[in-house]
């Protein structure tokens, strides 16, 4: 299982959730060690995946709370018992969740999923509005992104909406420091880390090594770079060269996150918009 | 030792309009509703919360108007969407929220804990949530010459809110080996007084077989009361799972206040028992489904 899915030709079949997880699966390698919040489908197959495929030695903390669990399967909650069934340590969730996370050596990366994103990777979860304490819609909260935006993370955000409403030049509220207005401005703070990669339901962007600035890294297939642009509110630097394409999910990988990884479709859960 | 074992009306008699109430909650996690419940029956005004995450609970207490004004990190039933009464009330102007990330409440409350102004984090550096909160939060230099810190004033609230495993008559207060959800560690700790309600009251002897298992002594309790599924509709592992029918029937309700407090009148202020309050919520077949796991989509 572990060697075949590397030679599997691409899928024909996949869809774009099963897309989001094969790229997400790829920033994990063996000796990584990561974690999950609640409502993240997406990266917790995209553990899985790695888990079961290239790198089986991923470190996956469960809920911040269950260490290298066996769910038989993604569960409806990707913070309840379900998930973090068979674990070989249970953690304390709050206190001793952050003494390991907050000290720089573990838990270097982490999947964020946010409301709005700004072209300098900041993220919010908090309200859309400008009026704090009258907003135009209540979020549910910075919870733990607050600090992962500023103790040394690797940040991976997953987007399954890229929209000029979701992808912004300035969000309402940072709720999560990304690389705030560019260039060194997290240098200065002291911010080790920081936003590596978006990944959304129409390409995959990363941030540009001088002016932290949103940049396409690829495209989807079967997506246009002026698709890409009108869904995106604020100027998206382009690559040099050529537009690459996302490289497909392999059949292999589809098959896995289909018949094992997630047969209930919960990773579909987060495009409820599309259909 | 001394006698704390009290019925849920005095335990919740201890806390006083304006308090400020911290909460053990998660999404869909661990909440004492039993508790929260009784401070609605009561019909308490002006409350603070704090919590980590708050769920169901918190959407309850600004629907029945409670609470005023919360402390936390995030408010979210998880798979079942925002918290509409609550959502609304900070839209509105009703609670005013100060929100802060976990690490900086951990911070809050620790140094509550501890009997110190402040305690430092990194978490939160660069984001919103400082200016948001000057009384509170002050980015501070490091004398030992590093890059600032974020120094996060002490947090005491007057009154915490704990569900437990077991208890015995003292206020002894056990957990059974689970991943122990977050505010059990510190809330309890940083506050004036503590409340606990418990799946079962034991002797105590029982306790002693398990010291381990023990997290809360009985000097830091105030009053603890039995109220087994106490956490219903939240879970409480390993003893049962989130009630899922029952949050869907509060999400079907819950974007109109006159269906939401209706929802409250039938299921909070009607049942005068928590043996009621089970039968209310479906009896034995309700308890049969959470105790497997059972998940409705």
């Amino acid at each position: 299982m572990r060697d075949c899915w590397q030679n599997s030709p691409a899928s024909t079949d996949y869809t774009v959730d099963e897309l989001m997880v094969t790229v997400l699966a790829d920033q994990f390698r063996n000796g990584d060690q990561t974690t999950n919040g609640m409502a993240s489908f997406i990266p917790v197959a995209a553990f899985m995946l790695a888990r079961l495929t290239h790198a089986p030695e991923l470190v996956w903390l469960a809920s911040s709370g269950g260490l290298e669990p066996r769910p038989d399967r993604i569960p409806a909650s990707t913070l309840e018992a379900p998930l973090w069934r068979d674990s070989i340590m249970y953690i304390e969730q709050y206190n001793d969740f952050w003494n390991f996370a907050l000290n720089g050596r573990w838990i270097e990366k982490f999947c964020v999923g946010a409301a709005q994103l700004d072209q300098y990777g900041n993220a919010n979860n908090s309200v859309i509005g400008d009026d704090y304490h009258a907003p135009k819609v209540r979020l549910p909260g910075t919870a733990g992104l607050a600090d992962m935006g500023s103790i040394g993370k690797k940040l991976y955000y997953w987007n399954p909406n890229h929209s000029p409403r979701s992808m912004v030049e300035k969000v309402d509220f940072i709720s999560a420091a990304g690389y705030l207005n560019g260039g060194d401005a997290r240098q200065r703070l002291g911010l080790q880390g920081g936003p590596e990669l978006v990944v959304s339901d129409l390409a995959v962007m990363d941030f540009h090594s001088a002016s932290k600035r949103m940049r396409l890294r690829s495209i989807h297939p079967g997506t246009t770079v002026e698709q890409v642009r009108k869904a995106t509110g604020f100027e998206l630097l382009m690559p040099e060269g050529t537009m690459p394409e996302t490289r497909p999910p392999s059949k292999e990988q589809v098959k896995i996150i289909r018949e094992r990884i997630d047969p209930d479709n919960m990773r579909k859960r987060e495009f409820r918009h599309r259909t | 030792m001394q006698e704390k074992l009290t019925t849920l009306a005095e335990a919740i008699a201890r806390v006083d309009n304006g308090n400020v109430v911290a909460l053990q909650n998660m999404a869909t996690q661990a909440a004492p509703m039993g508790l929260v419940r009784e401070l609605i029956r009561q019909e308490k005004r002006g409350l603070g919360l704090v919590v980590l995450v708050g769920g169901l609970a918190v959407d309850w207490l600004a629907a029945a108007g409670v609470i005023d004004r919360l402390i936390g990190a995030a408010v979210s039933m998880e798979q079942f969407g925002l918290c509409q009464q609550y959502r609304q009330a900070v839209e509105n102007g009703r609670i005013r929220v100060e929100e802060i990330s976990e690490t900086i409440l951990n911070a809050r409350l620790g140094a509550g804990a501890r009997n110190l102004p402040f305690l430092p984090t990194r978490g939160g550096i660069g984001s919103d949530l400082i200016a948001l909160n000057p009384d509170n939060l002050k980015m501070l230099s490091d004398p030992f010459g590093g890059f600032p810190v974020l120094a996060c004033r002490a947090l005491v609230p007057d009154v915490a809110l704990i569900h437990a495993h077991r208890a015995d008559r003292f206020g002894n207060i056990q957990y059974e080996p689970t991943v122990l959800w977050p505010d059990i560690g510190i809330m309890p700790k940083a506050a004036k007084r503590v409340i606990v309600s418990a799946e079962e009251i034991v002797d105590s002897e029982i306790l002693r077989r398990h010291p381990d298992h023990t997290i809360l002594p009985g000097f830091m309790v105030d009053a603890v009361v039995e109220v087994p599924y106490g956490a219903h509709p939240t879970s409480f592992p390993p003893n049962y799972g989130y009630d899922s029918r029952f949050h869907l029937d509060w999400v079907a309700v819950s974007r109109d206040r006159g269906n939401s407090a209706a929802f409250i009148e039938h299921y909070v202020r009607q049942p005068e028992t928590q043996q009621e309050y089970l039968e209310i919520v479906g009896g034995q077949k309700t308890l049969d489904r959470i105790c497997c796991w059972e998940e409705d989509q």
